[in-house]
């Protein structure tokens, strides 16, 4: 490279104020790239992490009609890559307590209140095994972590679930609550019970997401409630019949997987109590382990490869066990399991890039107006150039730089403001609550203590890559002008 | 006897003007000799500039050659035009076109940039500006060699223009009516800083003007009309 661009193009650059224009145009795309996608990435991440949370590794699933857990579990861990598996039975529901106070400070019962789903009422059940579920899935930590959102949102902390830390399995297996709950929510709830001395629980426990808090704020642990369920039973004929069936329970606590959908509809019970409910009763000799599906937990350390692999074999070995003509079963990882929800955050993650790569184009404009304006108002200079010595080439390089030198400074400002807006971002948001009562993200409306952001180093490459060379390619239809003037119409030019 | 440094051999030039073609120069054959100072005369419109720009390798000829020490230059590839252009010839303009976001000294210093390459000019910038800062300090400039041209009379600036064209030592300077656009007093020491030059460097100047005692003053005068040279 001659010596005369660099020279004359930091000098162009220096003198003419309109050129911080395209510097904070470059910078604004690069920042807002940074702030929005890291902010994206958070929520994404955060989302992602909540539904991992609620879900097993491994789930077979589309199972048919009756299928026996019992018929499946051997071959499932059997598989050198199955460390755990646990019964899964999924139906739906409705779940009341028994007394639900009124604006009227008097209880109604549960037959006098609307089961309106929005009023809580309407819960897709989960029929687990309490004595297998925590091998497979962090139920513990669901229960665990049930009390924290309900202390955030509703500012109260009631006490967390125990059913699991009962140590009679058998107790443990019905999700039974201390007597002493049981008795003091019959109590509440004005149905018999025997003296608290001899009483002992009886009611199957049912966990809620803790989402129904909102609705039942006052529930306690061992508040009785009744579940109801509906199913297509057959007949002496074998015609199928619709029966319902009402079981009391006993509310065992709250629980928080962070997977708003999961925590807003899903109430967990033992499966014993819901296989009871669909007609396959425990105590019933000829009745079967009844499961819609399985959940599995892989060994650790396997390769995506490896976890391919298994999912087709166990698939295999499951079909295998099914009745001939079944309808093919499947094996879903955790991402298969949710893949609408999945594939909409990841769609609005692409959509959003797209968005942010438009604000990009624009700063590319921006660029290349502030350019061609300067090539306009520099035509003579060109002429200039030419009569002293200059080849078209070192001309067009004298606007290409300054488009660079622009490009670069932009980038490198844009980065830095982003990557410092994002490490401060949360206490930025303090800040503004604090003096202006103002919430840039508001964090209740999505469960959060922080505003999620995640700074991926590889973006913020590809920013600054992107910036550069948007800016570049821009730059270059100025630049060629220049280069392609003739001089002596550019010194004749007025 | 020596090539002149400068000449035309049968240049043409014409331009399109839609569909109608305008002959500019019409067969101009020129000999510009070794510290020759040689005024081109002529009214508006006679082909002048044009010229000029053609020898300067600015505008190529329609035909005709234009020898560098006798070598033919317009065939050369692009590069190597600017490369003789910048080498050989140096230009001084009535409207002394200075980049006026440089200085003075930033203004000259820019005529020894252009071929250079940028490692080879920063390891020599010191001995470079000051051989600007020399070449300002002979045309009489010691004390404006900070200014921008926005800043600088008239006189000045097309000092500074005769500076960053002699610069680079060139073999002739092709200048274009230099104090077209000076007052009388202003251009009397302009014109007396060309004819010192001239002398003290044996630099040829071709020299475009309107004006007869100063073309009186050259070696030889050349007079055009409507694209011929008419008396050389």
């Amino acid at each position: 490279m001659r010596a005369f661009p660099p020279f004359l193009a930091l000098r162009y650059l220096l003198t003419r104020r309109i050129n911080l224009l395209s510097v904070f145009g470059v910078s604004f795309a690069a920042w807002a790239m940074i702030v929005v996608n890291s902010v994206f990435t958070g929520f994404v991440t955060d989302i992602r992490d909540d539904v991992r949370r609620s879900t097993p590794d491994l789930l077979l699933t589309d199972l048919p009609h009756a299928t026996s857990y019992d018929s499946l579990r051997a071959a499932l861990e059997a598989d050198p890559a199955v460390a755990a598996t646990a019964p899964r039975l999924r139906h739906h529901g409705l779940w009341q307590p028994l007394q639900v106070p009124s604006r009227m400070q008097r209880s109604l019962e549960s037959s006098q209140v609307d089961f309106n789903h929005m009023e809580g009422g309407f819960v897709l059940l989960l029929g687990i095994d309490p004595l297998r579920e925590p091998a497979v899935t962090g139920i513990r930590d669901w229960i665990a972590g049930g009390m924290e959102p309900i202390g955030k949102h509703l500012g109260r902390l009631g006490p967390q679930g125990s059913v699991f830390d009962e140590a009679d399995p058998k107790r443990r297996a019905e999700m039974l609550v201390p007597d002493e709950l049981e008795w003091r929510g019959r109590g509440r709830a004005r149905i018999p019970r025997a003296s608290q001395e001899e009483h002992v629980s009886s009611l199957p426990g049912v966990l809620l997401g803790w989402r129904r808090a909102y609705v039942w704020p006052w529930l306690q642990q061992g508040d009785p409630g009744d579940l109801l369920a509906a199913a297509f039973v057959d007949d002496a004929n074998g015609k199928p019949q619709l029966r319902t069936h009402r079981v009391r329970t006993a509310f065992a606590g709250w629980f928080a997987t962070g997977h708003r959908m999961f925590d807003e509809t899903q109430a967990i019970l033992p499966i014993e109590t819901l296989r009871t409910m669909l007609g396959q009763d425990h105590a019933d000799p000829e009745a079967i382990a009844l499961v819609t599906d399985v959940a599995m937990r892989l060994r650790t350390g396997l390769a995506p490869g490896e976890i391919a692999a298994a999912k087709t074999r166990l698939r295999t070995a499951a079909q295998a066990l099914l009745a001939a003509g079944s309808a093919p079963c499947s094996v879903l990882d955790w991402e298969e399991q949710n893949p609408v929800f999945l594939s909409a955050v990841s769609h609005e993650q692409t959509l959003m890039r797209i968005v942010l790569f438009v604000v990009m184009i624009v700063a590319a404009f921006v660029i290349y107006a502030t350019l061609h304006m300067m090539v306009v108002q520099k035509w003579k200079d060109v002429g200039i150039l030419a009569a002293i010595g200059g080849t078209p080439r070192g001309i067009g390089t004298t606007f290409l730089l300054c488009g660079l030198v622009v490009a670069v400074v932009g980038a490198i400002l844009g980065t830095t403001m982003g990557g410092l807006s994002v490490h401060y971002l949360n206490d930025f948001n303090d800040w503004l609550f604090r003096t202006a009562n103002v919430e840039l993200f508001p964090r209740n409306l999505f469960d959060l203590q922080q505003v999620p952001v995640r700074l991926d180093p590889a973006w913020l490459a590809l920013v600054a890559c992107t910036s550069v060379g948007l800016a570049l390619v821009t730059a270059v239809v100025p630049a060629r002008k220049a280069a392609r003037m003739n001089p002596v119409k550019a010194l004749s030019y007025e | 006897m020596t090539a002149p440094v400068l000449a035309a051999r049968g240049i043409t030039k014409t331009y399109r003007l839609g569909r109608q073609d305008i002959p500019v120069l019409r067969g101009v054959d020129l000999d510009v000799g070794e510290g020759e100072m040689v005024a081109l005369l002529g009214a508006s419109g006679a082909g002048k500039s044009t010229l000029l720009h053609v020898l300067g390798l600015l505008d190529p000829p329609t035909a005709g050659d234009v020898l560098f020490d006798g070598r033919p230059v317009h065939g050369l590839p692009i590069a190597e035009r600017a490369q003789l252009r910048h080498a050989h010839t140096g230009f001084v303009f009535q409207f002394y076109h200075l980049i006026p976001e440089l200085t003075a000294l930033q203004n000259v210093m820019l005529a020894g940039m252009m071929t250079t390459s940028w490692l080879s000019w920063w390891k020599d910038r010191r001995a470079a500006k000051a051989r600007a800062i020399a070449m300002l300090e002979h045309v009489g400039l010691a004390d404006r060699m900070r200014h921008r041209p926005a800043e600088l009379s008239g006189g000045e600036r097309q000092r500074v223009a005769i500076a960053r064209a002699l610069l680079v030592g060139p073999k002739v300077i092709l200048a274009d009516e230099p104090t077209g656009n000076l007052d009388s007093k202003t251009a009397a020491s302009v014109i007396e800083l060309m004819f010192s030059l001239q002398a003290e460097r044996r630099i040829a100047f071709l020299l475009v003007t309107h004006d007869e005692s100063l073309a009186s003053r050259c070696h030889r005068v050349v007079r055009m009309r409507d694209g011929v040279v008419v008396h050389g």
